[in-house]
């Protein structure tokens, strides 16, 4: 498993490197900030000052040279609209999108994995016909749609819930009721094909045979053998998540990085946008990491793969 | 022989298996305890050390502030909550009607063309509890104008010249400007006061001023409280504490203010759902097509008159602002010295329109080489919609028009000197607001021929625009309403659209009317209970 996890991790250091140097130059091909920043009639001797002032007078090399410099000490250097760290400002966004990331995705998973099994056990039964045409809807759902829809029908007409922020317990329902939906629309139709077809397979019919009861077929047999292709699934369906809830964030005031990013791009406030990205992706890197652990874990072909 | 052998490696492979089972157990197991741990505290990521806003006063934004440094106010996230508020300045603009007010100046004349002297105000500490005299006016002048901080009310306010300022004593204050200035306290309305312990190597983020309130906490990201200052020199304010949080969506900002969750929202959109709550207000907005005048067909004069004929103001003011707005025919909106009342909006003539058109096309103008107009999202509610429709009302004229929509920075290249290079003629979809109170900071800008948001203009129209900033009184209102009037004869650099409304959302616990200055210096001391 360490020679697995060795070689899963180094070759995880070319793409994050792909990704250091790509956020760097995309960045600059955005445009020069100073028009955002300075006020609408600044001279050119306060255009040229700012300029000096945030490194931008430089050439690009040195300018990346820079940032290479700063990305090997962890310094992404100082946001250009609010003067904090920037890598500081990353770092304190990014545990809020964890935290919502990692509700939604259990909340997901476990629903999925109740709602497709109990789908699949009777194929084109009212169940899962029921079942199928829901997950197609939700799915289908715009989340900024279901975001106002559940603001005006919660926190407004009913006053159940708070509209948004991030204090009280009721905080967390409707940003992650929003964000669930898609991934468990998602996730119900995958479990439901892949135990569809789990169930139809021998080694069931064996279990039946010796007179399994369905709820061992189901968690014993089926569910396990279906848990590969739904851990697939979920994998990029938590990277999407991870990599910033971007309209739920924004719609709910939530402090996280996709909003943090889609605002530092906006703003052209390129530190803060290198330190959120490479955060970002070395998150993704571990989650992947964390995904292929569970592939091993739950098949051995993949363990034994490993090891050769 | 065989068979005891056979069934020890039997039970060998037999414990292998129950370790390996146990293994992946007690790593699925760890896996999902740290999952939990990682998600299953109740509290938002950072969001743990946030107090409530007690009895206070709740007001929700659009946007955070990026910073809270007062020489950075003349930006509009900053400024709501700084001016007037935490810092204050020497003069103070009524917003309604534009005179100007003491404040910590008591009383300023004009001692020579080019100086002006301020008398301060006694009695007067800073939130840290030092006195405030002269030398702390002279050294924020100097910071905010003079320095090399890069402040962002230095150029929004002054021009490249430095001002020599001085303080006389612990009361007077003199400054004086390169060029005879007669609107220097106005523009000294704008820089707010800081103790000479504030830095200048760099910005600050959270000042020490002498207004009503001072920085309680600040949760980046979360939320803003300001608590009031005790050693304050005028009247309390009536709210112990200001709690602000930001949300970016008008329908949230509203719907926190119908379900009691705050009592102020800003920068609300006609359809954002603030209902019974929702106040409108002038917010000295005006938006306008600025074209340019160097490539045909736009270099015409017909061409240009034929988009203002074209445009349905009245309609899009009903249809697309919900009637909050009125048809614009100049740049300036009243309540701003030189607004010009007797220049009425071009009539919508589409007939006209296309006879202006189709003449300028038998003179040889290309009347059919397109134009780009260049829109920006969150310019104002219904931008894309209002670009769709002036699009589709000048194609009705017979010009070709390509709608192109831009993000902000991208909007500011055509915005802004030095333009996009081979852009062909543009018809540029902007709001201008004049916030400062004087037609000089529209006109400056916007009408001279090298002005920084200028497209168009001639050297004998520069001398009228520079005679005009010399005036004062009614000799400068008579002056500025003239040029605006012959902006539209002779030049027709813009096809102006509407003087725009604002709206906000009042809970019903609060007493407040709103102003043209709300959204960038929302006062908290003019705000109250209700009842």
């Amino acid at each position: 498993m360490i020679t697995f996890l060795r070689r899963r991790t180094l070759s995880s250091v070319i793409p994050l490197a792909v990704v250091v140097l790509g956020v760097f130059c995309l960045a600059r091909l955005t445009g020069n900030p100073a028009s955002l920043y300075l006020p609408l009639n600044a001279t050119e001797q306060m255009r040229q000052d700012f300029a000096e002032r945030n490194g931008l007078d430089q050439p690009v090399l040195s300018q990346m040279a820079d940032y290479l410099g700063g990305v090997l000490r962890l310094d992404f250097g100082e946001s250009l609209r609010t003067g904090q760290s920037a890598g500081r400002m990353a770092l304190d966004a990014f545990p809020a999108t964890l935290q919502l990331a990692g509700f939604t995705m259990l909340i997901a998973v476990l629903g999925a994995a109740v709602v497709g099994s109990w789908a699949a056990f009777k194929p084109n039964g009212l169940a899962d016909r029921v079942c199928s045409t829901m997950s197609m809807i939700a799915a289908s759902v715009p989340d900024f749609w279901f975001a106002i829809v559940g603001i005006w029908i919660f926190a407004v007409t009913l006053g159940w819930l708070p509209t948004s922020g991030v204090t009280g317990h009721g905080i967390w329902i409707l940003p992650i009721a929003t964000l669930v939906v898609r991934p468990f629309g998602v996730l119900v139709q995958v479990v439901r094909g892949a135990m569809v077809s789990a169930l139809s397979s021998p080694y069931v019919k064996l279990a039946r045979s010796k007179g399994a009861d369905d709820y061992r077929i189901v968690t014993h047999h089926a569910l396990r053998n279906a848990a590969a292709p739904a851990l697939t699934v979920a994998g990029d369906l938590t990277v999407g998540l991870v990599n910033g809830a971007v309209v739920v964030e924004t719609i709910f005031g939530w402090p996280g990085i996709g909003k943090l990013m889609i605002d530092s791009i906006l703003q052209r406030d390129f530190a803060v946008l290198q330190a959120a990205v490479l955060v970002t992706a070395v998150a993704i890197f571990v989650l992947n990491i964390l995904i292929d652990v569970c592939y091993a874990l739950l098949d051995a072909r993949v363990r034994q793969a490993a090891k050769t | 022989m065989s068979q005891p052998s056979q069934s020890r490696a039997t039970r060998r492979n037999r414990m292998i298996g129950r370790f390996r089972v146990a293994r992946r157990r007690t790593a699925v197991a760890a896996l999902a305890a740290g999952f939990a741990v990682l998600v299953s505290s109740c509290t938002v990521a950072n969001s743990d050390s946030l107090g409530g806003s007690g009895s206070g006063l709740r007001i929700v934004l659009p946007e955070e502030p990026p910073t809270l440094e007062p020489c950075e106010s003349s930006l509009t996230s900053t400024g709501v909550v700084v001016r007037s508020n935490i810092t204050q300045p020497l003069i103070e603009r009524d917003p309604k009607s534009g005179d100007l007010s003491p404040l910590l100046s008591t009383g300023w004349k004009r001692t020579s063309d080019t100086r002006w002297t301020f008398t301060m105000r006694e009695g007067v500490r800073f939130q840290d509890g030092t006195a405030f005299n002269a030398r702390d006016a002279a050294y924020s002048i100097e910071r905010a104008v003079n320095s090399d901080l890069g402040c962002n009310v230095d150029g929004y306010v002054f021009g490249e010249d430095p001002l020599d300022v001085e303080a006389v004593d612990e009361r007077t204050l003199t400054v004086e400007s390169k060029e005879p200035d007669p609107i220097l306290p106005l523009r000294l309305s704008f820089v707010e006061i800081v103790p000479t312990s504030t830095g200048t190597a760099k910005k600050v983020r959270q000042p020490v001023g002498t207004g009503p309130y001072e920085i309680g906490r600040w949760d980046t990201g979360l939320k803003l409280r300001l608590d009031r200052n005790k050693r304050y020199w005028g009247k309390a304010p009536s709210y112990e504490n200001v709690t602000y949080q930001w949300r970016a969506e008008g329908t949230v900002r509203a719907a926190m203010v119908t379900s009691d969750e705050a009592d102020v929202a800003l920068k609300l959109g006609p359809l954002d759902g603030a209902g019974d709550r929702g106040v409108n207000h002038p917010n000295n907005e005006t938006t306008a097509l600025r074209l340019t005048g160097e490539e045909p067909p736009l270099d015409d004069p017909r061409v240009r008159q034929a988009v203002n004929y074209a445009l349905d103001k009245r309609g899009i003011v009903k249809s697309l602002f919900s009637g909050l707005g009125k048809p614009a025919g100049q740049l300036v909106p009243s309540g701003v010295l030189g607004h010009n009342p007797s220049i009425k909006p071009w009539p919508h003539d589409l007939k006209k329109a296309r006879a202006l058109v189709k003449a300028a096309k038998a003179d040889g103008v290309p009347t059919g080489k397109q134009i780009l107009m260049v829109g920006r999202h969150e310019l104002f509610p219904r931008v894309s919609e209002t670009a769709e429709v002036l699009q589709e009302q000048l194609t009705q004229a017979g010009l070709n028009i390509k709608l192109k929509m831009v993000d902000e920075s991208a909007h500011l290249e055509y915005q802004l000197r030095p333009f996009v290079p081979d852009a062909g003629p543009v018809a540029l979809l902007i709001q201008h607001g004049n916030q400062a109170g004087d037609a000089a900071f529209t006109v400056d800008q916007y009408m001279t021929s090298k002005g920084a948001q200028s497209v168009m203009g001639t050297k004998g129209f520069d001398k009228v625009i520079e005679e005009a900033g010399r005036k004062s009184g009614k000799q400068r209102q008579k002056a500025y309403e003239e040029l605006l009037k012959q902006q539209n004869g002779d030049i027709t650099q813009f096809a102006h659209i509407a003087h725009m409304r604002g709206v906000v959302a009042l809970s019903p616990n609060v007493s407040y009317r709103p102003n043209s200055a709300t959204n960038d210096e929302l006062r908290l001391a003019d705000i109250r209970p209700a009842g």
